[in-house]
């Protein structure tokens, strides 16, 4: 016991950092008050209750911490909280009502060029933007829960919202109703891990010229359009589950001019289309499920030297289309639930090679409107005259060693 | 009777518009004929109309002009712009007052603004530290 003291004697005479607690029942009764009474090592500690204080600018290096969820609201008019300063934590609010669509994009949260700043276990309802990092270099958001209620046509912006920055974290959080989930703007080596983002206007992740990232074990379903990736490099897909993404523009991802990209182990199951390639080169597709989709995969003809290895077609309407007869992308190893040949050998792989390219896909891909004549009889009789004289369909879009049985994925 | 008759004016009203009407854009259901992405922005959508009468959607005047030069078979009518002060307000490009760069944020990076007037052109010109520019530019600038 006696230790103890001396070792807390110890700290203390070096840190003489200060907790200032902030509520009704306190000496200090606003935030404002206590920030402006705060140094850099502080901590705050704001209690139960309902802060109307307008714009909140924090730019002391502070621990910021709620004690049982005290609301921030931002009466539709500010932006609620302004991170100005390194190495802030935010933890334990609940921010509301952010100013609406002015032409400053008004935040839940925004951080401003800064570095080592973690925003963690916060509720954020109804604001125009989430959480906005511009600028930003090792900072973590983890496990916030983001909600708006954006309606088609109407202006609203992103859950979490990355620009410019570097070595970000993104963790655990649930985003809903905003206009993509997770939008990220040269953003590079940074992940996003274990995030939930479903029922957005747009989408539910959204890539734009940003290299060398991670995105791993989340979940996008619903969104208005998925999933995009674009203008891209280098970038890794593992272990997401991409469902019920339905409309005429609306893909579990669509990927467009991408290149050296790693796509492992996910999951698309119920879209209109699966995945849609376009410009990209160099991607490795492997061990992913393709479940119930419209179109498992439209791959157009600007795609090249792509591996598409091991993957499961599974109950898809098409499982491939593409636009054009040029076929520079390689087909291997997959199972195909349409595959009707066999196995003399027992050796597992099909004897006969697998034509994923139905004559159907090819005919409405260039006349939409064809589509009435599915599962016609000519059409029937037509795809299967196809299969063994291929005329219209490029015959080097083939997988020669198919699966005989799914891949346990 | 009331709703019929309103039905038969508005059916009126489409039929008469002429080709050279720009379509609204659905926010946040038409997509980018060029970059597909979904056009969630009414600032910086943009539009064209071919002689044959067909219409494109763009969500960045930038994709727009690329995707009005990859193509030169067929000949353009003409070109609509967001108005980047009225959400989703379609302008003619030719008469609309551009400014570029500067603190401008637009989906796809071509980071142009149009105004109706001259005087907003020079008004957002210097809020958002952009230049300002031409129609003819903005057309001559990509290949």
């Amino acid at each position: 016991m006696k230790n103890l003291v001396y070792i807390f004697f110890f700290f203390s005479l070096f840190s003489n950092a200060k907790t200032i607690t902030v509520g009704k029942t306190y000496a200090v009764k606003t935030i404002k008050q206590a920030l402006a009474l705060a140094n850099d090592g502080d901590t705050i500690v704001v209690t139960k209750g309902i802060y109307k204080e307008g714009n909140i600018l924090i730019n002391k290096k502070i621990a910021f911490l709620g004690k049982n969820y005290p609301t921030l609201d931002g009466q539709n008019k500010f932006e609620v909280l302004s991170v100005a300063a390194d190495s802030v934590l935010v933890k334990g609010f609940k921010i509301i009502n952010s100013g609406y669509a002015a032409l400053d994009d008004p935040c839940g949260i925004k951080v401003y060029d800064r570095s080592f700043v973690r925003i963690e276990n916060n509720f954020l309802d109804n604001n125009f933007f989430g959480i906005y990092l511009q600028n930003c270099k090792n900072s973590i958001v983890k496990n916030n829960t983001i909600k708006a209620y954006g309606k088609q046509e109407q202006l609203i912006g992103n859950g979490i919202h990355c620009w410019k920055s570097e070595q970000l974290q993104i963790i655990g959080n649930r985003i809903s109703g905003h206009r993509d989930g997770i939008y990220f703007e040269f953003v590079t080596q940074s992940v996003i891990w274990r995030n939930i983002s479903n029922h957005n206007i747009r989408y539910g992740l959204h890539f734009m010229f940003s290299n060398d990232d991670s995105y791993i074990t989340n979940v996008f379903k619903g969104n208005g359009a998925g999933v995009a990736v674009m203008f891209t490099k280098n970038v890794k897909m593992f272990n997401n589950y991409f469902e019920e993404n339905w409309g005429d523009s609306a893909y579990g991802l669509l990927l467009k001019e991408i290149a050296d990209s790693y796509i492992f182990n996910n999951h698309f199951a119920r879209n209109t289309s699966g995945i849609y390639m376009e410009g990209t080169s160099r991607i490795k597709v492997e061990k992913n499920v393709f479940e119930a989709n419209g179109w498992g995969m439209k791959i157009q003809a600007s795609c090249m030297e792509n591996e598409i290895v091991n993957n499961n077609y599974v109950g898809n309407t098409f499982d491939i289309s593409t636009n054009g007869s040029l076929v520079l992308n390689t087909f291997n190893s997959n199972y195909w639930d349409k595959y009707e040949g066999y196995d003399l050998n027992k050796d597992g792989i099909g004897d006969v090679p697998y034509h994923p390219l139905s004559l159907f896909a090819v005919l409405t891909e260039n006349n939409p409107s064809a589509m009435i004549l599915f599962r016609s009889f000519m059409i029937t009789l037509l795809d299967k005259s196809e299969k063994v004289l291929p005329s219209i369909t490029p015959d080097n879009f083939v997988d020669k060693t198919p699966l005989m049985k799914s891949l346990p994925l | 009777m009331r709703t019929i008759a309103i039905a038969c004016i508005t059916l009126l009203t489409l039929i008469s518009c002429g080709s050279n009407e720009p379509k609204p854009i659905k926010i946040n259901t038409d997509s980018c004929d060029f970059c597909k992405m979904t056009i969630a922005n009414g600032k910086f959508g943009a539009e064209l109309i071919t002689k044959k009468g067909r219409y494109y959607k763009f969500d960045d005047l930038s994709c727009m002009v690329q995707f009005a030069k990859s193509n030169t078979v067929v000949p353009y009518q003409s070109f609509f712009v967001n108005d980047y002060l009225k959400d989703n307000t379609l302008i003619p490009a030719e008469t609309a007052h551009f400014i570029k760069g500067g603190k401008i944020n637009s989906p796809m990076r071509g980071n142009l603004a149009a105004f109706s007037s001259a005087k907003e052109q020079t008004e957002f010109g210097k809020k958002l530290e952009a230049q300002t520019t031409t129609w003819s530019e903005v057309y001559n600038a990509y290949k």
